[in-house]
């Protein structure tokens, strides 16, 4: 078996087809012809965008518009005055054609892999594929022919170019398995649209495959089976089968309204990182974001961020997310997320030290310079502010004290933001739990985030195998959590969340329909499995099953019934 | 010589598209438009150049136009960027 990256979703059985790469190599001259030269360049580049233009009609009929922008890219780059103008200085300075594309492309693509930014990345090899493309034409080699593979062939090659995409056949191409690439390259994407299972950086696969033999590609954890036995054909043809079924029924899904059986809505957010994250959950058909970690802001660097970067942060967050909404949570740092420039002692129990609110409340400075970022971006869309690990009602008065400073200050400098930004708890302490009809008082909203919650809860960390075991959200201890502040939280009106990873569990979904969550929070790939299962439940059927599970006094008792249910 | 700053509204930032859109409205003018952006200037009528500065949304950029058609460079530059570039 090889190992790469899952790239795209899906199985696919084939016979491998190796794409080899053609011998681009000559020998560099000096010119004396300079016009000759100039006119064997400029018929070069229009034979180029021909090819170019037929690549993308044939791409936008099989794949889609999106994808045959890529490629008219290309045109755009190498039609670049700029890029023109510099190929033919160096003609002009006796160079032949070949060595002035190659060395203009490669300062290109030296100039975009220098600023270590994925998209800004993506074009280097954008570069690289125009530069393959001319030097094909100049030199006259013949590009190879994707077009003419069978049905039920599995593409082998080094790196999947734009231009090699173009010639895929859907129907054909039951894999795609390259040497490099990563799940954000236009390989990847570019499988994904085509919906083709795809392993990339798969290390030495042309040299350890070869043409004819049979695979199974694995695109969702980039595996290659090599050799495969009829018990592991017959494995893998049911999983690829129930994959595409699931695959068409998710995507019923999308663009619809998040509701139960009986049309109750629901609102369905993602969980993200960073500002990029929001593109994903966007094109997710989430409904905004219910977490926004912002530790990224603080990480891998050597001393705090500004207030203007961290403004430009949540600002870009809400630009993409256009007007949905935005749930900030503070900085949670502590614990097991260690930043050396704060200077934090090492601590006895650091899960129950110094972190999250209570050193944000200790740094007022650091913290205030946070939510003031965060207030100047709710002028730009519907941004909410969390507070993590919130054990008292204090903590809460406080953090809400720092917000209206952080407003009067705004105010008295003229800057806009949103006046009547909401508020809200991440009710994840045992703590949070108990006085949730406290909390419910003074908080605009409640999100639940069953990773900690479970954790304090059952004073069990989930990472030591010896106490795992006790690591469950469906404990009747951490279920009787959830219900209490859901409880707390509707019996005041305000919306309840939850942003755990127990919020896409298809077990968890009636129990929470029945306690009355208002609001999901996802990983962006979870988005419309989740309105799936929402759509499953009637309220009556989810108070049902949920009476049961109430009743239950073990969590075996209660996983083995819902088990049986979902 | 005239000139503004703008702040760019369009969520994946300067990338192929909207660069691609920028340079080809740009081309047009006589006048030179230059970004000025993290201390460096890029050349706007090169989609490439523009591409390298590598500048995300929300960033703030300056606009320089200098030439005889240098107000109308300006005026449509700073609108393009400021619609967020047809995206």
């Amino acid at each position: 078996m090889l190992k790469g990256i899952g790239a795209s979703e899906g199985i696919g059985i084939g016979r491998v087809m190796i794409i080899k790469e053609q011998s681009l190599e000559y020998t560099p001259k000096e010119v004396t012809d300079i016009e000759a030269e100039l006119e064997r360049f400029r018929g070069s580049v229009d034979k180029f965008c021909d090819n170019t233009m037929a690549q993308a009609d044939a791409i936008r009929q099989s794949t889609g518009e999106k994808e045959a922008e890529i490629l008219l890219g290309h045109i755009a780059i190498i039609r670049d005055p700029f890029m023109g103008g510099e190929i033919e200085n160096l003609i002009k300075a006796n160079q032949c054609a070949e060595s002035a594309v190659e060395q203009i492309c490669k300062m290109f693509i030296d100039m975009f892999s220098a600023t270590g930014d994925d998209l800004t990345m993506q074009r280097a090899a954008d570069v690289k594929d125009i530069r393959d493309g001319l030097l094909s034409i100049l030199l006259g080699v013949e590009e190879v022919k994707i077009s003419d593979a069978p049905a039920g062939t599995v593409l082998v090659c080094k790196e999947l170019t734009p231009s090699m995409t173009a010639g895929i056949k859907k129907e054909n191409i039951v894999g795609i398995i390259t040497e490099t690439g990563s799940k954000t390259s236009h390989s990847a994407i570019l499988a994904r649209a085509l919906e083709i299972p795809a392993a990339l950086s798969v290390p030495n696969a042309v040299a350890q495959l070869s043409s004819g033999e049979q695979v199974i590609v694995d695109g969702d954890n980039g595996e290659v089976i090599t050799a495969p036995d009829q018990a592991q054909i017959d494995e893998y043809t049911a999983k690829r089968e129930a994959f595409l079924r699931e695959r068409r029924e998710l995507e019923n899904y999308r663009g619809k309204a998040t509701a139960n059986a009986d049309g109750t809505e629901y609102e369905l957010f993602c969980n993200i990182g960073t500002p990029k994250d929001a593109v994903k959950a966007d094109d997710a058909d989430g409904e905004g974001v219910g977490l926004f970690r912002t530790e990224f802001l603080f990480m891998d660097r050597s001393s705090l961020p500004t207030e203007d970067e961290q403004f430009d942060a949540y600002k870009q967050a809400s630009l993409i997310l256009k007007g949905k909404p935005l749930i900030i949570r503070t900085l949670d740092i502590g614990g097991d997320k260690e930043i050396p420039y704060l200077g934090l002692e090492k601590e006895e129990n650091p899960f129950m030290g110094f972190r999250a609110i209570r050193y944000c409340l200790k740094n007022r400075d650091m913290f205030k310079s946070q939510i003031k970022a965060i207030l100047r971006a709710s002028a730009f869309g519907d941004i909410r502010i969390m507070f993590p690990l919130i054990t008292a009602v204090e903590e809460l008065r406080e953090g809400k004290a720092l917000v209206e400073e952080a407003k009067a200050d705004l105010k008295a400098s003229g800057i806009d933001f949103d006046e009547n930004i909401q508020v809200g708890v991440m009710t994840e302490t045992a703590a949070s739990g108990v006085i949730a009809d406290l909390l419910a008082e003074e908080a605009d909203f409640f999100s639940i985030g069953t990773n900690d919650l479970t954790g304090y809860t059952m004073a069990a960390d989930r990472g030591n195998s010896d106490v795992e075991y006790l690591y469950s959200p469906f404990q009747p201890s951490v279920l009787r959590m959830i219900r209490r502040i859901i409880t707390c939280a509707r019996n005041k009106g305000i919306p309840v969340g939850m942003c755990g990873e127990a919020a896409a569990n298809p077990a968890m979904i009636p129990l929470l329909i029945s306690f009355g969550l208002t609001e999901f929070s996802v990983s962006a790939p979870s988005v419309l499995k989740v309105r799936k299962n929402i759509a499953k439940w009637t309220k009556a059927e989810a108070d049902a099953v949920t009476e049961k599970v109430m009743g239950f006094t073990t969590e075996k008792e209660i996983t083995d019934y819902l088990n049986t249910v979902i | 010589m005239v000139s503004k700053k703008v702040t760019l509204v369009n969520a994946q930032g300067f990338h192929m598209r909207p660069a691609s859109v920028f340079a080809q409205a740009m081309a047009k003018y006589t006048s030179s438009v230059t970004i000025k952006f993290n201390g460096n200037d890029y050349n706007a009528k090169s989609l490439l150049n523009i591409i390298a500065a590598c500048i995300k949304c929300g960033s703030e950029i300056e606009l320089v136009c200098d030439g005889p058609d240098e107000n109308e460079a300006l005026a449509e530059a700073a609108q393009m960027i400021e619609s967020g570039l047809g995206e």
